[in-house]
């Protein structure tokens, strides 16, 4: 009990100095529909080269890799997925870089079969990110956590050598499944992976149900029509959550940011 | 833990008001009630209690507890009576007991069934369709209920009855060769456990497949509820001196204090990223498999065994008073308590993703669910109770009290 409220203490400390030291992220954070707190990204490590990249005008390709959620199915199409989004609102915020994002996404496909395609499908796009969606088919089947963990590592680890940063994004979160699912093991795994690698680790998952404890979006829809809606502001959100989460750290083109060019 | 001690009469006759108490390591019941709601609060979704529970200071969790605890329980139980009433009288009152594990199994699968069914429609028209759509339980609901009942589907949070089904199954035959040829049985179990360690493919198939294993791999997990059995088989014929060597004993405190300071320095850095790590989990994942049990996991529980086995009295003032008393009835009542905890979990989470509310609702849900677990103990070791008095004075003989069940 006692420590329970330790750990809040520490985290409401945490946020408060953390906010306290980036007010100027919070007060961007604060202009849109679906803010994400600090302690969702704010110990994250920063993508050094793809920072380097996006400010100084560079040709920037990230390529997304992940599943049914970043093909966009829900919304209609990839045009409405994260990935288009995040495209969009880094291009608002850096008009002078060359910004690709291609999503390489494809529904219901495991980590074992995205990572078999990096050398070909990926590699040659010579990217400077790469946002690596998993998770969500390992835990759906019961795959053995310690092979998706050790497919995740081969992974990253032939991104890295090709000098390619890497971020990883965790499941949906969801009210309905959670109690069919056990996503605890891989959500666990990822962290570690993360943790390990030093590699940066989009919390979709906790910033989903953020959002949902918050009342900021309501994941559930009574029928068709509403459930494209919702799916395509959940993506548009994730993919302004992504432009943030990615572009963390950046100081010296903050005259470039400006909240309402990118609506 | 590792040995049946003849207890001091005098603690013994204190608490004689239960006649089944004289006999019973008080030990084997608290620990394996504590685990019982250490699997309820870690079934929990975001709970932060889940981070005070055994795996957030040792490497095991309590699985392990559980199931090296059920293996000596089992030892003591089974071993017993093979002595008494033969191979084939102990074998049948086995598998009577797998009989009834099965059946639990299946009364959980149809409340898992109950729930798909009841949130399928809600999941087909959300934003998850085609990413949980991929469950193949609801495409097929046929072929996932025949193989719930060959234990090789085993949806979220019902791996640990099939894991218990199979080992208890062979438990029998592992009795029978422990009393012929105790050292190699010991060894035989201990290099299956090794031969998975060096070779992940010595595993379980499971459905949905092609790829899906057994989360529990037996053939892992064995070592533990055999050595457990072993330990309890042992225990019966004056124990292992070389338990009771000092260095191992000085062995087994240095491995759980360094599984406590390593395993507690990732819980504290997860609550705050700039505390450090004192050892890098990397390094340590290869001995840190859940699934295969692996050996800093298998090391660790018998290290934290072996000390508690040590240091407390199996009839401890402590484990006989009230305040332990909850866990003592829930360890004594294992198995439905353990399936009411379940239950209680995926109730649990409805509430917690319906109604969220932060850490005072996870604490408050756990409270709950720990409480209904502790009431439903009671209510059983009352009506045993009140059902072993009628039972005696009908027959006009004392009752000898319910035995401890594996």
């Amino acid at each position: 009990m006692t420590l329970a409220f330790l750990r809040y203490a520490i985290v409401l400390f945490a946020a408060a100095g953390i906010g306290l030291v980036s007010a100027s992220a919070e007060a961007l954070g604060q202009e849109q529909e679906c803010p994400v707190p600090v302690r969702f990204y704010a110990f994250e490590p920063s993508l050094t080269k793809t920072i380097k990249a996006l400010a100084g005008g560079r040709e920037v390709v990230i390529a997304g890799l992940g599943g049914a959620s970043s093909v966009g199915l829900a919304a209609g199409g990839p045009s409405l997925a994260w990935p288009a989004r995040l495209s969009s609102v880094l291009a608002g915020r850096f008009p002078s870089a060359r910004i690709k994002v291609v999503n390489l996404a494809v529904a219901r496909q495991t980590a074992k079969a995205a990572a078999e395609r990096l050398a070909r499908d990926v590699l040659p796009l010579k990217p400077t990110l790469v946002i690596w969606e998993t998770g969500t088919m390992e835990a759906v089947r019961g795959i053995d956590v310690d092979e998706f963990r050790e497919t995740v590592q081969a992974g990253i680890n032939e991104l890295r050598a090709a000098g390619i940063e890497v971020v990883l994004m965790n499941m949906q979160f969801s009210r309905e499944t959670d109690a069919m699912i056990d996503f605890g093991p891989y959500l666990i795994a990822m962290r570690e992976l993360a943790e390990a690698n030093d590699v940066p680790l989009f919390r979709r998952r906790g910033i989903m149900r953020h959002w949902a404890e918050s009342d900021l979006l309501d994941l559930r829809a009574k029928d068709d029509a509403k459930r494209r809606q919702l799916a395509a502001k959940l993506y548009d959100c994730i993919g302004r959550a992504m432009a943030d989460f990615v572009t963390r750290g950046i100081s010296a083109a903050k005259p470039a940011v400006n909240p309402g060019s990118d609506r | 833990m590792l040995a049946v001690e003849g207890g001091d009469r005098k603690e013994v006759m204190s608490i004689a008001s239960n006649p089944s108490v004289m006999e019973r390591d008080l030990r084997l019941d608290f620990f394996r009630g504590l685990a019982l709601f250490c699997i309820y609060i870690d079934h929990l979704p975001n709970n932060v209690l889940a981070e005070f529970t055994f795996q957030s200071v040792m490497f095991s969790d309590a699985a392990e507890v559980f199931i090296l605890i059920s293996g000596y329980t089992a030892g003591i139980v089974y071993g017993r009576a093979m002595e008494r009433q033969g191979f084939v009288i102990a074998g049948v009152r086995v598998y009577h007991r797998v009989w009834q594990l099965y059946v639990a199994h299946v009364f959980l699968f149809m409340m898992f069934i109950a729930m798909v069914a009841y949130t399928v429609g809600a999941l087909n028209n959300s934003l998850y369709a085609e990413e949980f759509g991929a469950a193949n339980f609801l495409d097929e609901p046929g072929v996932a209920v025949a193989k719930a009942l060959t234990l090789q589907f085993q949806p979220a949070f019902m791996h640990i009855l099939p894991l218990y089904i199979v080992l208890l199954a062979v438990l029998p035959f592992a009795l029978a060769g422990i009393r012929s040829w105790p050292r190699a049985m010991f060894f035989a179990s201990f290099a299956l456990w090794l031969a998975v360690q060096l070779d992940k493919r010595i595993a379980l198939s499971a459905y949905p497949g092609p790829d899906g294993v057994w989360p529990f791999n037996p053939f892992a997990w064995q070592a533990l509820f055999f050595l457990g059995a072993w330990l309890a088989w042992q225990g019966t014929r004056g124990g292992i001196s070389w338990l009771r060597r000092r260095w191992l004993f000085c062995l087994a405190a240095v491995l759980s204090l360094a599984g406590l300071l390593i395993r507690f320095s990732w819980t504290l850095h997860d609550f705050y990223d700039p505390i450090p790590v004192l050892v890098s989990g990397k390094a340590l994942w290869p001995f840190l498999s859940k699934t295969d049990l692996g050996l800093l996991r298998f090391a660790n529980v018998l290290a934290v065994a072996l000390l508690v086995a040590r240091l407390i009295h199996p009839q401890a003032r402590f484990l006989a008073s009230r305040t332990a008393r909850p866990f003592v009835i829930c360890g004594r009542n294992s198995l439905h308590i353990f399936c009411l905890g379940i239950l209680l979990s995926v109730l649990g989470h409805l509430v917690l993703n319906e109604f969220f509310g932060g850490i005072p609702m996870q604490v408050a849900v756990s409270a709950a669910g720990v409480a209904i677990m502790i009431s439903v103990a009671a209510l059983m070791e009352w009506f045993a109770a009140a059902q072993g008095v009628s039972r005696a004075s009908a027959l006009g003989a004392p009752t000898a009290g319910r035995g401890a069940r594996g």
